[in-house]
Parts: structure tokens; C-alpha cells; sequence
């Protein structure tokens, strides 16, 4: 696998933290009295204008950088397809990595351009525990469907057979590889490829076309999807916590299972040997929109985010298991946990130290659950 | 909204203050208990665009809410396993009567009215038999207990009336607890949950069942289509890996139907639904996740996903004129349509939107 940029120069930095252990639950270590003192102290903090100031820096900073790279990386994928679509090319398999690589780090921005029309699952359709994605291939494969040789008309299909997880069964399983011909499962893969660029395209253009206004004007006189400044921090907030449980309950927990019984076979994009390579880059990517977040809650807070950020880079970096397929071993294991025990502990932060600030705290009904 | 002097002059006002219609206490479309910003709990009114037209204190946290088919008044239910119930003037602003559960029965937090408003009929647990019991109350002047009978199963949640009939139908949940052991599940292994349709008088009509790989899958809550077609929402006790369907679509006479949304929208739910609405129309059925804070909208007559909708600690949910109206734990009050317009509240709403016939 090629090495992150991003953590190297992370990694120069010494890891002197402690052994991450997993606690009970997220609330677990403070009492609701420390919390209720929190929110009261720190509620006192946060001028008016720290909000706005917030909104604007993680659009322009994160978001807008983010759904750009993910919209070329799928244009430049779709291109190279275009020239070579033999699944062992060489080019055709670097531009899949970068593409899948920007939509990863964009793919937690679940909400506004991303969740219309669904264009977040048609992106990255994944978990699949039913494997509707193989059915679907299977199904265009064996009938030669002509609907996978038009890309205008390819986002009726289901969108299990759509977006990167597809095109990674197209590129990297070889039961796939090894049915029908190799003309149709060619013109697939451009098909695929150009209709994932074309869903990319959209939520950029989503954002630029009018969601960016939308959020940067929070609170402004008739504006319905963000009617005031917190609207609009609870879906930044919202995507920066949820992109971190995914990661931690979804992308780590399901290949984890249960002490007894590990599912290796369970990893993210395994086959492409990208499953610990997405939890890098969500983590890292969520954790840039946490530290976005956390600067009205002040140096300490943002600090502490930025330790949970490096730690988890050098456990990543240290791993060397790159299909997570150590699940089985308990060696392998508990460094897994160790890795998944950051990622709890950096939502943590953003939990107790960030939402009272920026006023978003949640969980009346998700922790009641009646 | 009810202002403390409001309220205050409503609770002096004597029993004796005739009894006034929804009108009075400024038309709410709905009805949502709350935590205000200070802290305390309320029963709001909701207009239909979502702007509160009234408030009324409640003594703890609520749970859900059932509305009287004529009179302003509601029944706001302690959330469960709660023994009390409120019967709120929503007009005057002050509680009318309150509901005590029988020795050895507690609320579930649900219950329904008849047709003509005659009766309450209140979802409760039989707890050291662990049966499901339906409490009858007359509903005059004074709520009055008159009956009850079992609800068919074990762990009953919610309870409607079938639109334009008199059948009661009943989501027990399965799941055994007793007030002894809080809300700790005791029977998972074992839990067989049911859709119970039932006469006004208590006779099991129809028992629904899941397939026995879905024994897990706790049948909470209900809507109803005019037509009869009943929506259940359900809450996963098992593998979370799995991510099993969690709407179920029923009519009389039929084999049950599931919808899901596709694979990765299923498991963003985290096998959890915690409130269920019909369209104003009809047409699409909504189920909600506060602990996935997705909504997800569904075809009502072929169960095909439809959408996804992004709020946390979205969980209320209810039909509008013609769409679907939402709440979630932070404030928001959202039409679930093109425009997805947001109302903004200083409160954090609880987990049932319950709209007025």
C-alpha cells in the first residue's frame, strides 16, 4: 500500500500516549454532574459570531476541499477507464485507489447533496450483508443487460452494482473476473466509472450550486434547510460524529465480532486490500472536521482532538494489516481494538467537550431508546 | 403558547369549567412531549407548520401522548415503566384527572381512544406474570378504570384504534421486563413478539408473528392507513451485523410484508426504529432512527426505499396534510419533503410526534 502523506509526517511525532482501553460507553467516565458543569461553563464561552466563524471554516476548509478532490478523483478514474479497462491494469487500478481514497475521505458528509437522490450510497455501497452488490453484477453480467453499456442511463440500476464497491468486485474478485466476456465486463467498468463521476459531479455541484450559501447563511431571514446557526452545526457536527461510528462500529466492529468468534470476511473492500486503508482515511478526515469544530471550545480541547488524531495514525501505521484479516488472532486482535478505542476516544471529546459548546448536544432519544 | 399566569389562573379555575373542544386551545395539528430549556418537562400543541400554540407542565419526563378524538384534552403517559398518566386540559392549561395503574400493572407509555372518545384503552404490563394487559378507562369526568383484558402477548407498546372501526391492534413488543429489574431485558432468547388485532371487548381478531429468524425483531410501534393497512416499526435485538428489515407493512386477511432500504441505509439505522408515520396521503410510510439519526421514507403499497433523511436524534414522526412532519432531541421540527424545511425550538422534543385525528 502506498503510505498516507498525511501520516508521515504524523508519525515523526512521538507517540507518548497510553494504551487506548475501550471504555464502557461513551459516557461512561464522567459523571453528569462534571457534564451539566461543562455545559454551564462552557456555554458562557462561546461569543454569537463563533458559530458563523465555525460554519464558514469547515465549508470552505473541509467540506468544499473534500467534495472537489472526490469529483476529480472520480473524473480522472472515469478517464483512465476510458483508455484501459483491463481490471489488471496497472493505471486503471492506481486511479480506482485515489478515487475510492477522496470519495472515503468525503464519505461521512452524509447529508444536503450527498443523501439526495441517495448519491451517497451510489458512491460506496457498503455493508451489503445481504451481497445484493454480487447479485446485481452477476445479474448484468450473465444477461448482458445493455443498460451497463450506457452510463446516461446506468443510475437506474440497482445501486448495489453501483459506485466503488462495484467497481472493486469488477477490478478485484476473481469469481466476477471469470464470467461472461471480457467485452462486456470491459464496457461495465468505463460504464461504472463514468456514472460514479457523474454522481461525484452532483454532490460537488450540489454543494456549489447552492448548499454552501445555504449553510453559510444559517439563520438568515427565509432561508428553510438552516433556519438558524445551530441547524446547520448539528449536520457538521452530526457528519463528524457519525463518520467516526462508522468507522468505530461499522468498518472495525463487524470484521471484529465477538471475542469468540472474529468475521475477517466481514472487512471493508478487503479483496482491493483497502479495509484498515479506509479506516486511516475516515478517521483522519472526520478528525480534520472535529478540529474545524472544536475551536470555540479553546486550545485544550483542539489539542486533545489532535492527540486522538496522531495516536490513531501511529496505530494504523504500526499495524500491517491491511484486510484487518488479524481479527482472527488475538494478537492482531487487541490491536485492532487499540485502533477502534482512539476512534471511541476522539468522538468522546467531540461528545463532552465540542457539542455543549456548540450547543448541539444530543442523545434525549438515541440514549432513552423506548 | 401557556404562560405561567395562564396556566396558574387554569388550576384555579374550578372542575366545574365546561369542558372545551381543540379550538380553545388554539388548533394544534399535534401533539409532543418535551424538555424545556430549563430543564422541565411539558406537553406541547404543535401547529401544522410547526410552531408551538400551547404548553402544559408535566411532573417527569413524558413518552408519548393520545388525544382525545373532541375534547382538548390529551393524555400524556410517564415513560415506562411509569404507574401514572396525566389527563390534560390543554385548553385551561391544567391536568383534569390523573390515571393511577392497578396494584401490580404499569404503563407502557402508549394508549388509544375510542371513536366517540367514550373510552381510553391503555397498553400495560400484567408484571409478576408477565402477560401484556389492554387497560379500559372510561373517559367521562374523572377517568374511571372499568376493565381490561390480556393484549395478546408479551411487552405490548403501542396501541391504535384501526381508522373509521372500533378494532384495536396492538404492537406486543415480546420483550419481558419487570419494575424490579428497571428496563433490563429479560427473555431475549426466547421473545416471540406479535401484531394483535383486537375487538373493543378484548377477543383476539388476529395474532401477526415474524418469521422465526426474526423472533429478535421487537414489533414497538404503529400507524394506520384509513384503508385499514397497518405500519409497524421495529427495534433488532439481535447481531447488529445483520441489519434486518425494521418496517413491517400488514392488512387483514394478508401475509405480512418487510421493506429495508439497500445495505449500507439499513445498517446506518443501527437496527433501530423508534417512531412510525403514513404520508398525509397515503402514498409513503416513514420509520425513524435517533440512535442512527436517520429517517427513512418508504413506498406505502410496495415497501420500495425511497429516502434518507439526516437529523440527530431524530425520533418523532407524524402525517401532515400530505406529507410527513418530523422532531428530533435537539429542537428541529422538519417536513420530510423537496424542501425539508426546519422549524427551530428551545426544547428537546421526545420520541413521539402524535398528530390529531
Amino acid at each position: 500500500m502506498r503510505p498516507l502523506k498525511r501520516f508521515e509526517t504524523t508519525l515523526s511525532r512521538s507517540f507518548a500516549g497510553p494504551r487506548g482501553v475501550r471504555p464502557r460507553s461513551l459516557m461512561g467516565r464522567v459523571s453528569t454532574k462534571t457534564r451539566a458543569a461543562l455545559v454551564l461553563v462552557t456555554a458562557v464561552l462561546l461569543p454569537l459570531p463563533a458559530g458563523a466563524d465555525v460554519i464558514d471554516r469547515a465549508v470552505d476548509e473541509h467540506v468544499l476541499p473534500r467534495v472537489t478532490a472526490a469529483a476529480e478523483a472520480a473524473a480522472a478514474l472515469a478517464e483512465t477507464a476510458e483508455a484501459d479497462c483491463a481490471p489488471d491494469s496497472e493505471a486503471l487500478r492506481a486511479a480506482y485507489h485515489a478515487g475510492f481514497d477522496a470519495w472515503i475521505a468525503a464519505s461521512h458528509l452524509q447529508f444536503g447533496p450527498a443523501l439526495e437522490d441517495n448519491r451517497g450510497f451510489a458512491m460506496g455501497f457498503w455493508p451489503d450483508p445481504r451481497g445484493a452488490g454480487r447479485r446485481a453484477i452477476a445479474g448484468l453480467i450473465s444477461a448482458e443487460n445493455p443498460i451497463g453499456l450506457d452510463p446516461a442511463g446506468y443510475a437506474e440500476v440497482s445501486v448495489a452494482a453501483r459506485g466503488y464497491h462495484a467497481l472493486e468486485a469488477m477490478l478485484f474478485n476473481e469469481e466476477v473476473a471469470g464470467s461472461g466476456t471480457p467485452e462486456y465486463r470491459c464496457a461495465l467498468v468505463r460504464t461504472m466509472a463514468s456514472d460514479t463521476a457523474a454522481t461525484a459531479a452532483a454532490i460537488r455541484d450540489g454543494w456549489l450550486g447552492g448548499h454552501a450559501d445555504a449553510m453559510r447563511s444559517a439563520g438568515a431571514a427565509g432561508n428553510a434547510a438552516y433556519p438558524g446557526e445551530a441547524v446547520a452545526l448539528r449536520a457538521l457536527f452530526g457528519a463528524a460524529s457519525t463518520g467516526l461510528q462508522f468507522t468505530s462500529d461499522t468498518r472495525l466492529a463487524r470484521p471484529l465480532g465477538t471475542f469468540e468468534r472474529a468475521y475477517p470476511l466481514r472487512a471493508e473492500a478487503r479483496r482491493s486490500e483497502r479495509s484498515l486503508r479506509h479506516v486511516a482515511l475516515s478517521a483522519d478526515s472526520a478528525g480534520e472536521l472535529a478540529l474545524i469544530l472544536a475551536g470555540p471550545a479553546g486550545a485544550e480541547v483542539e489539542d486533545e482532538i489532535q492527540r486522538h488524531r496522531d495516536r490513531i495514525a501511529a496505530l494504523i501505521e504500526r499495524l500491517d494489516d491491511p484486510t484487518l484479516a488479524g481479527v482472527a488472532t488475538p494478537q492482531g486482535r487487541i490491536r485492532v481494538e487499540a485502533v477502534r478505542a482512539q476512534v471511541d476516544g476522539l468522538r468522546r471529546t467531540l461528545a463532552l467537550d465540542v457539542a455543549p459548546v456548540l450547543g448541539v448536544a444530543a442523545g434525549f432519544n438515541a440514549l432513552d431508546g423506548d | 403558547m401557556a404562560t405561567r399566569r395562564r396556566v396558574l389562573a387554569g388550576l384555579a379555575a374550578s372542575a366545574l369549567a365546561p369542558r372545551l373542544g381543540w379550538a380553545e386551545a388554539g388548533n394544534p395539528g399535534y401533539l409532543s412531549a418535551a424538555r424545556d430549556g430549563s430543564g422541565a418537562y411539558r406537553l406541547f400543541g404543535l401547529s401544522e407548520t410547526g410552531q408551538a400554540v400551547f404548553s402544559v407542565p408535566l411532573p417527569g419526563r413524558g413518552h408519548a401522548a393520545a388525544a382525545h378524538p373532541r375534547r382538548a384534552e390529551a393524555v400524556a403517559f410517564a415513560r415506562r415503566p411509569g404507574t401514572f398518566a396525566l389527563v390534560l386540559d390543554c385548553a385551561e392549561g391544567r391536568v383534569a384527572a390523573e390515571l393511577t395503574a392497578p396494584p401490580g400493572r404499569h404503563f407502557y407509555g402508549h394508549g388509544a381512544f375510542s371513536g366517540d372518545g367514550s373510552r381510553l384503552y391503555t397498553s400495560e404490563s400484567d408484571y409478576d406474570a408477565a402477560r401484556g394487559i389492554i387497560g379500559v378507562w372510561e373517559a367521562g369526568r374523572g377517568y374511571r378504570r372499568i376493565g381490561e383484558f390480556p393484549s395478546g402477548g408479551i411487552g405490548p407498546h403501542e396501541i391504535l384504534r384501526l381508522p373509521g372501526a372500533e378494532t384495536l391492534v396492538v404492537a406486543n413488543g415480546g420483550i419481558e421486563t419487570h419494575p424490579a429489574s428497571g428496563r433490563t431485558k429479560l427473555n431475549l432468547p426466547t421473545m416471540r413478539p406479535n401484531l394483535a388485532y383486537l375487538s373493543p371487548e378484548g377477543r383476539e381478531l388476529d395474532r401477526i408473528e415474524l418469521a422465526t429468524v426474526l423472533h429478535m425483531n421487537s414489533i414497538r410501534h404503529l400507524s394506520a392507513r384509513a384503508d385499514g393497512l397497518v405500519a409497524a416499526a421495529l427495534q433488532w435485538q439481535g447481531d447488529l451485523g445483520r441489519a434486518p428489515p425494521l418496517l413491517m407493512l400488514h392488512r387483514r386477511g394478508a401475509a405480512p410484508r418487510l421493506a429495508e432500504a439497500p445495505g449500507p441505509a439499513q445498517v446506518a439505522m443501527q437496527g433501530y426504529a423508534g417512531s412510525i408515520a403514513f404520508s398525509g396521503d397515503g402514498t409513503r410510510v416513514a420509520i425513524t432512527s435517533p440512535r442512527g439519526g436517520q429517517a427513512h421514507v418508504f413506498d406505502a403499497e410496495t415497501g420500495r426505499f425511497l429516502s434518507a433523511w439526516a437529523a440527530p436524534d431524530i425520533c418523532g414522526v407524524a402525517a401532515t396534510a400530505t406529507g410527513l412532519l418530523a422532531t428530533t432531541g435537539t429542537g428541529d421540527v422538519i417536513a420530510l419533503d423537496a424542501n425539508g424545511a426546519r422549524t427551530v425550538h428551545p426544547v428537546a422534543w421526545d420520541n413521539h410526534l402524535v398528530a390529531l385525528a
